[in-house]
């Protein structure tokens, strides 16, 4: 067509010009049609067509080149996502994600425990993924917030289908269910007391997929074996920790979208053979982040004073989440079993922790376990109000009773603690977030006084955070 | 201990049905090659691939499928070093297998190892220009004249093009001109190019179908076969008096027929084309066949041109490196 009106306008063109020189000249008139002088500038219909017909295989050159190159250069994408580069045919994937963390920690009427207040780095992570030949993930996650290295996660995991998955190397155990959920997107500064009894990473093996068209996750693996709440490089005895978890999401559709009502119901479990030494007891000690220890085991080196792992670990832990729109819940408890001794001393001591969480988006958008994304962005130049978040919460910690008094000091170690919280986040765009909440937590024992033991003082905390990940 | 009569009886019996139940020929698993190919031989192979597998089958039982890829030769043989894995190439030119087996892939003495420096085809330069030859073209100089459109494809990644600019090269030569009108001729020719396709296969389509310039300069082949696809009623051949004898070689990709478990077929898949019948094939499909009988008994009127060899460059090397390397005779006259 383009052609067809080119040539058309070339002779219509020509034709007016003609035209004009023969009434111009009328006293020498020329015919019309003679053609124009040989060396004029004047294009022909023809010559035009040909120009026409040139420029339009070039451009068909030029798109044959491009759609070639396609195929055999990779791509380098910038954005909301992260950094990435990958191959045509996506069989090689490289992305460079991350996120940083500062909090400011401020403890309130700590005259009785004092705590220092203080801005933290808590995470600086930058997160290596990628993979390759299709179906291989890996992902690489040191950390250097709070002024140290660790290695947090390394692990490959071949995509054999979407029910088996298999993944080696450092990573989170499926247990935890707030530990399960990114430190990106938890809805508190800190994770409640449960996540203080189950393992924050650990070095291993595990199979894991959905079955049931995506109603039904399972997990199962085998791995060294952490004290409640660690991670570890390696082990420190023979015994290996079985670790599995169902999680049933009935609402779930088949092609993988995101349920009306989001609902999660799960189970996990892990078991181990422990033995801890006088050095290295294999056993926990918790605290609120930024204070001081509420429970730990008596440990002074000696084998008379010192109370180690010795025998079977097992943990349960129910859990749940609930997402209906803006509104969101999540509950789990955990117990932790562990077979200790003190000297010549033996006894399985139960430790559990629980928490209910509410939350609800107040600028509208869906709630979920993996966060929130606003709906209408934030910006200064007059954009919408990003979205926020406002969440309760209640955390419990109940050591055995029969701890108390040979295997904790009751002076020392808490019975229970009972923490309430509540929560205000601002996430103005997708990767920033800025987060504030405020707990208090109330202890049984853990203080000495006259007669029985008194209560460790409340503690009351005003935490806030200040997040970017991309 | 001796069996009993009986039982030794069962037991050669059921060795006897076991091993009949063996066929005596175990036909050997499917096997694919991948044929590298330049622009314009995609008729000659569909029909040379066809051909061989019905002769392979027969005399072997095995199945095989030849694969095919098609480009600018020069493109084709960066692809094949880069890792394209080709059991085989048949290429447009000794020099860009000659890259190949500098790249550790196959013997340096690869020419070698078939007959007629493993060319099983030649062919030539012409110019298919439209019917009635409106431009007047009838040799190499017409080319260059001022108002003629002539169409060829890149010579830095087609290996027809390459022909075609020695053909033109060589022709000043043989007439007793200098390098310095030779030059002066491509050069002048090179500014009446409006598109520079990548392979000849391009170069036929911006002719032939978009309808773009007077004269393509063609392998003799394709412009025997583009006459019989489009028509004579709508173009003509031009044989100039003097032209190249263009040697299309064929190789068996050692590295990768050896990795693969593939060289037995490839090697009897390129000795195939040196037969009466991929001779004949090769004469059907406008390629001048290497057996004389083939090229008296095939029903096509090859022109007659004064040929030339590649010797008069010194080779294919001497002439890559002085008119097709970066820098080179080519680039300077491009500029």
């Amino acid at each position: 067509m383009n052609r067809i009106v080119l040539t058309t306008l070339g002779g219509l063109w020509l034709a007016s010009h003609l035209a004009a020189q023969t009434s111009a000249g009328s006293a020498s008139a020329e015919p019309a049609s003679t053609p124009p002088p040989a060396g004029s500038s004047v294009a022909t219909p023809e010559e035009l067509d040909q120009r026409v017909r040139i420029l339009e295989r070039k451009l068909e050159l030029e798109a044959e080149k491009s759609e070639a190159l396609a195929k055999t250069q990779g791509q380098a994408v910038a954005g909301k996502d992260g950094f990435e580069v990958k191959s045509p045919d996506g069989a090689f994937r490289l992305k460079l994600r991350g996120y940083l963390q500062v909090d400011g920690r401020f403890f309130l009427d700590d005259d009785s425990i004092p705590a220092t207040d203080s801005w933290v780095i808590r995470r600086a992570r930058p997160v290596l993924e990628g993979t390759i030949f299709k179906f291989v993930d890996f992902k690489f996650m040191p950390d250097f917030g709070g002024g140290s290295t660790v290695l947090y996660d390394a692990y490959l995991e071949a995509r054999l289908s979407k029910a088996a998955r298999v993944r080696v190397g450092k990573f989170k155990p499926p247990v935890g269910l707030e530990r399960l959920q990114s430190a990106t997107d938890i809805a508190f500064v800190e994770r409640a007391f449960p996540t203080g009894l189950v393992p924050s990473r650990d070095v291993g093996v595990q199979l894991g997929g959905e079955l049931l068209g995506g109603k039904l996750d399972y997990q199962a693996g085998l791995f060294n074996g952490v004290v409640d709440g660690g991670l570890a490089d390696q082990d420190s005895a023979d015994g290996k920790e079985y670790a599995a978890r169902l999680l049933w999401k009935p609402f779930q559709p088949a092609d993988g979208g995101v349920p009306g009502i989001d609902l999660a119901l799960g189970l996990a479990a892990t078991r181990s053979d422990e033995e801890g030494s006088l050095t290295a007891t294999g056993l926990p000690a918790f605290r609120i982040p930024g204070s001081s220890t509420f429970f730990a085991y008596r440990a002074d080196a000696s084998l008379a004073g010192t109370v180690r792992a010795d025998g079977v670990r097992q943990r349960l832990s129910p859990q749940a989440w609930l997402y209906v729109g803006p509104f969101g819940a999540l509950a789990e408890w955990v117990s932790s079993t562990t077979a200790v001794r003190r000297n010549t001393v033996v006894a399985d001591l139960e430790n559990v922790a629980w928490q209910l969480q509410l939350s609800w988006v107040l600028s509208g958008e869906n709630n979920s376990f993996k966060g929130v994304v606003p709906r209408r962005p934030f910006s200064p130049q007059g954009g919408g109000t990003g979205a926020w978040i406002v969440a309760v919460r209640a955390s419990g910690f109940e050591a055995d009773p029969a701890s108390f008094p040979l295997f904790a000091d009751p002076a020392r170690s808490v019975r229970e603690a009972t923490l309430i919280g509540a929560s205000l986040a601002w996430n103005p765009m997708r990767g920033l977030r800025w987060l504030v909440d405020y707990s208090r937590v109330t202890y049984d024992g853990g203080a000495s006084g006259a007669g029985a033991t008194a209560d460790r003082p409340d503690e009351q905390a005003l935490f806030t955070r200040f997040q970017v990940a991309f | 201990m001796k069996l009993p009569r009986p039982l030794a009886a069962l037991a050669l019996l059921a060795a006897w049905a076991t091993l009949s139940s063996f066929p005596l020929y175990a036909a050997e698993k499917p096997v694919t090659l991948l044929n590298v190919s330049y622009d314009p031989t995609r008729e000659l192979y569909g029909e040379v691939n066809a051909a061989f597998r019905a002769q392979w089958k027969a005399s072997t039982g095995q199945e095989v499928t030849i694969q095919q890829s098609h480009g600018g030769s020069g493109k084709q043989a960066r692809s094949v070093i880069d890792g394209l894995e080709a059991d085989v190439v048949t290429l447009a030119l000794a020099g860009d297998i000659d890259a190949i087996a500098r790249s550790g892939q196959l013997p340096a003495a690869w020419q070698q190892r078939l007959p007629n420096n493993s060319t099983p085809y030649t062919s030539t330069i012409v110019f298919l220009v439209r019917k009635g030859n409106p431009k007047g073209i009838r040799d190499w100089k017409d080319l260059a004249r001022p108002g003629v459109s002539v169409i060829t494809p890149n010579p830095k990644t087609s290996g027809g093009a390459r022909w075609n600019y020695l053909a033109a090269w060589g022709s000043v030569l043989e007439e007793g001109g200098d390098e310095a009108q030779a030059r002066d001729l491509l050069s002048r020719i090179f500014r009446n190019v409006p598109v520079l396709d990548t392979g000849a296969r391009g170069s036929t389509v911006t002719f032939v179908e978009r309808g773009i310039g007077d004269v393509l300069v063609a392998w003799e082949n394709e412009a025997l076969l583009s006459l019989k696809e489009f028509g004579a009623d709508r173009f003509e051949i031009v044989a100039p008096p003097r032209s190249i004898l263009a040697e299309p070689p064929v190789a068996v990709v050692d590295r990768v027929a050896d990795r693969r478990g593939t060289r037995k077929v490839a090697e009897a898949y390129l000795a195939f084309l040196y037969t009466a019948e991929g001779q004949a094939i090769a004469a059907r499909n406008f390629y001048r066949p290497r057996d004389a009988a083939a090229l008296a008994a095939a029903k096509v009127a090859f022109p007659k041109v004064e040929l030339f060899g590649i010797e008069l460059f010194g080779g294919w090397k001497a002439a890559q490196e002085k008119h097709f390397v970066e820098g080179g005779e080519f680039d300077r006259l491009a500029r």
